[in-house]
């Protein structure tokens, strides 16, 4: 009895001597954990976040930090997978005592570390997620959104849509939320634009599906007049190569959510299609701005390749976290939280706000057609639309219809 | 939803080419695993990791050699001689220790190489997306009654049969292949009669391990070249294997045909559920000839 006490003493002991060490360490520094998918087919998306947003960090910290503290990170590993990603969060949280979490590409899983930091009073800044539900549905104070979602996409897409010509649809897609989530954004919101447009069927596929030819020759067959392909991910990539294979961009147009995304189509060099419509976030060529300008040249002499999309979403994380602080003149959550709520940041894309209602932050979305351009060996994005953040973003009415209220 | 309306004999003749040209990969990569199951006995995961990185060497090589139509075919050419030579150090290092394991060991033992090599593909080439053009002259498509039908695929519908005449060959008409027949029946004799079993196992191993190479390398314009590709394919070669009859080569063709005929047919048919088409073809096939369609070596 004697022994054990003194095992569970000297445990006790151990325990304290660990926490406090981590207490003190915690308390000199601003520390964000960030949790995503470093390994798999989705590191390509998520290593431009995390490398994006350690340079914004390097630079505050070289300026004096934040409040007089400097910006520390770590990042854990979820391997796509929720039950990983959840325990690492938590880790995060009761270890690290991290004061903010960050990630991550796959929505279930931004879902779970969201419902945990409402739990744990901690905010979350999404990253990549596509979900409408994180910042519709099941939204609450402590998450926030800072990329784009599918109903925004959705919308989006269906503006640029409804400007063209075309009246019968078939709708193609990855047979999972992200697919159905875009391809239902963009059939809905059409529709309510140009009553007149007709579905002739739909096709999904499995994610990872390694040959999109048959799926491309049947729709064909059909003779649409346009198409909606709802993929996204590592799907784009071989979606666009079997479309050129059959010449599918040549006989009948279609849009792709994040077709003209540079991890789309650097890989494919010269052989992407033509003349597919697409929208993104971000090119490191559009808007020719002088803070993107400024913003391409750093990330290029630290990384030497160009910035995706990602990039800016771990840039504007890093602006977001440092001018929250800074407006709320303390280290103190529930103060952040209030500072970050409908604040202005500027970004490559220009000036970009966080919705103080939803924590949605409003992205301008840019509407692009593929085409060859002088200087690059791979194809880019022309005839650029921008639309403004303001006209992709669901009314406040229908964020607090969907969650109920 | 109503059923599609665009099935006409042309569209349907068309899917059919199609599936054949998807079937010929499924062939290829099945049919090594096939052999190395029917031979070695070894339930190889990591064939489809091989076949990852046939693709990746492909692209590798091809990008050394300009990336041109040239650096196609020799990367065509030593992609699967690459993944050949990785395989033989593998079992002359490891796999040539365990034959005698129980199945669940070398499942466990190759499993655990799935993983070893997914991440050195990470490291070796990184997470970004690869892709690699096919040569000109196989890009673009030509009409067969009016519907496009890629070059590339026809190229993969003469591989396929030449492949699968190989295959023959080697198994029937070749002295390592009756003896890898013979030692796929009975081990101990063939060893007892002075041939060096190892040798020939080693050999079988690296023949079955050059065709996922060779698929990896053929399937490389088609698609990603990305992490992941393994596991898609592994599951595909399995139930094919299965469905066929486990080590038998005409099995997996058998297999191939089903599952890629399925698959291109349901998609026309049935657009918004054709992912379930193949699957319940191997159900079905299942319920009525539970030890596959094709006698089993096993």
């Amino acid at each position: 009895m004697k022994k054990l006490s003194l095992i569970v003493f000297c445990f006790a002991v151990g325990l304290a001597v660990l926490l406090t060490g981590a207490e003190a360490g915690a308390a000199k520094t601003i520390k964000v954990g960030i949790v995503d998918c470093y390994s798999g087919p989705a590191s390509t998306y998520t290593n431009d976040v995390r490398d994006a947003f350690k340079l914004a960090v390097d630079d505050i910290n070289a300026k004096g930090g934040v409040l007089g503290r400097k910006i520390e990170f770590v990042t854990r590993d979820s391997k796509f997978k929720v039950d990983i990603g959840l325990s690492a969060a938590k880790e995060l949280v009761m270890r690290e005592k991290v004061d903010i979490l960050m990630g991550t590409i796959n929505s279930s899983l931004a879902l779970a570390i969201s419902n945990l930091a409402k739990k744990e009073k901690i905010p979350f800044l999404v990253t990549f997620s596509k979900s409408a539900k994180i910042t519709g549905a099941k939204g609450h104070r402590y998450v926030f959104s800072i990329t784009e979602n599918s109903a925004l996409a959705g919308k989006a897409g269906a503006a640029g849509l409804a400007k063209k010509p075309y009246k019968k649809y078939w709708i193609a897609g990855d047979d999972y939320e992200y697919g159905h989530a875009i391809a239902d954004g963009v059939w809905n919101n059409l529709k309510k634009m140009k009553p007149e447009v007709k579905l002739l069927g739909q096709s999904w596929w499995k994610v990872g599906e390694p040959d999109f030819t048959p799926y491309i020759t049947a729709i064909l067959a059909a003779k649409p007049d346009a198409v909606i392909v709802a993929t996204g991910g590592r799907d784009c990539v071989p979606f666009l190569k079997a479309a050129k294979a059959t010449g599918f961009n040549e006989r009948v147009p279609f849009y792709m959510h994040t077709a003209t995304e540079l991890s789309t189509l650097k890989p494919l060099g010269l052989n992407a299609p033509e003349g597919v419509i697409g929208t993104s976030n971000y090119f490191f060529y559009y808007p020719k701005t002088k803070e993107n300008q400024v913003f391409v040249k750093q990330f290029r002499a630290a990384y030497n390749r160009y910035p995706a999309v990602g990039a800016v979403y771990g840039f504007m994380a890093a602006d977001f976290i440092k001018k929250a602080y800074e407006k709320a003149g303390k280290i103190n959550t529930e103060k952040f939280i209030d500072a970050l709520e409908g604040m202005t940041v500027d970004t490559p894309v220009g000036k970009v706000t966080m919705r103080a209602y939803d924590h949605q932050a409003m992205l301008p979305m840019f509407m692009g057609t593929t085409k060859k351009a002088e200087g690059y060996d791979f194809l880019i994005a022309t005839d650029i639309v921008t639309i403004p953040g303001k006209d992709v973003m669901p009314s406040v009415a229908e964020i607090k219809k969907a969650r109920g209220k | 939803m109503e059923f599609a309306s665009n099935i006409t004999i042309a569209a349907l003749f068309q899917q059919i080419l199609v599936g054949l040209s998807r079937t010929t990969i499924l062939f290829i990569v099945a049919s090594g695993l096939s052999l190395v199951l029917g031979v070695l006995r070894i339930p190889n995961v990591a064939h489809g990791s091989l076949y990852m990185i046939g693709a990746f060497l492909a692209y590798t090589i091809a990008t050394l050699f300009g990336g041109g139509s040239s650096g196609f075919w020799i990367a065509l050419f030593l992609a699967p001689i690459g993944v050949a030579i990785i395989s033989f150090i593998i079992e002359r290092g490891l796999f040539c220790h365990l034959y005698e394991r129980e199945h669940l060991m070398l499942l466990l033992f190759t499993f655990a190489f799935t993983l070893v090599f997914g991440d050195l593909v990470k490291l070796v080439w990184g997470s970004d997306y690869r892709s690699l053009a096919a040569p000109v002259f196989l890009q673009g498509s030509f009409s067969i009654f009016d519907l496009p039908f890629p070059r590339y695929n026809l190229f993969l519908l003469i591989i396929g049969p030449m492949v699968a005449f190989g295959l023959w060959f080697l198994t029937n008409k070749t002295k390592i292949g009756k003896i890898a027949r013979a030692a796929a029946v009975d081990r101990e004799m063939v060893g007892a009669v002075g041939i060096n079993v190892s040798w020939v196992f080693a050999a079988v191993f690296v023949i079955g391990c050059f065709l996922a190479g060779l698929g990896g390398a053929l399937v490389a314009p088609t698609q990603n070249i990305t992490q992941g590709m393994d596991h898609s394919i592994i599951i595909e070669a399995f139930l094919i294997v299965i469905i066929g009859g486990l080590g038998n080569i005409w099995g997996a063709l058998l297999g191939a045909l089903i599952f890629g005929l399925t698959d291109s047919i349901g998609i026309l048919v049935w657009p918004q559920f054709a992912i379930v088409f193949p699957y319940i073809a191997v159900v079905t096939v299942l319920i009525l000839c539970p030890k596959g369609l094709l006698k089993s070596t096993w």
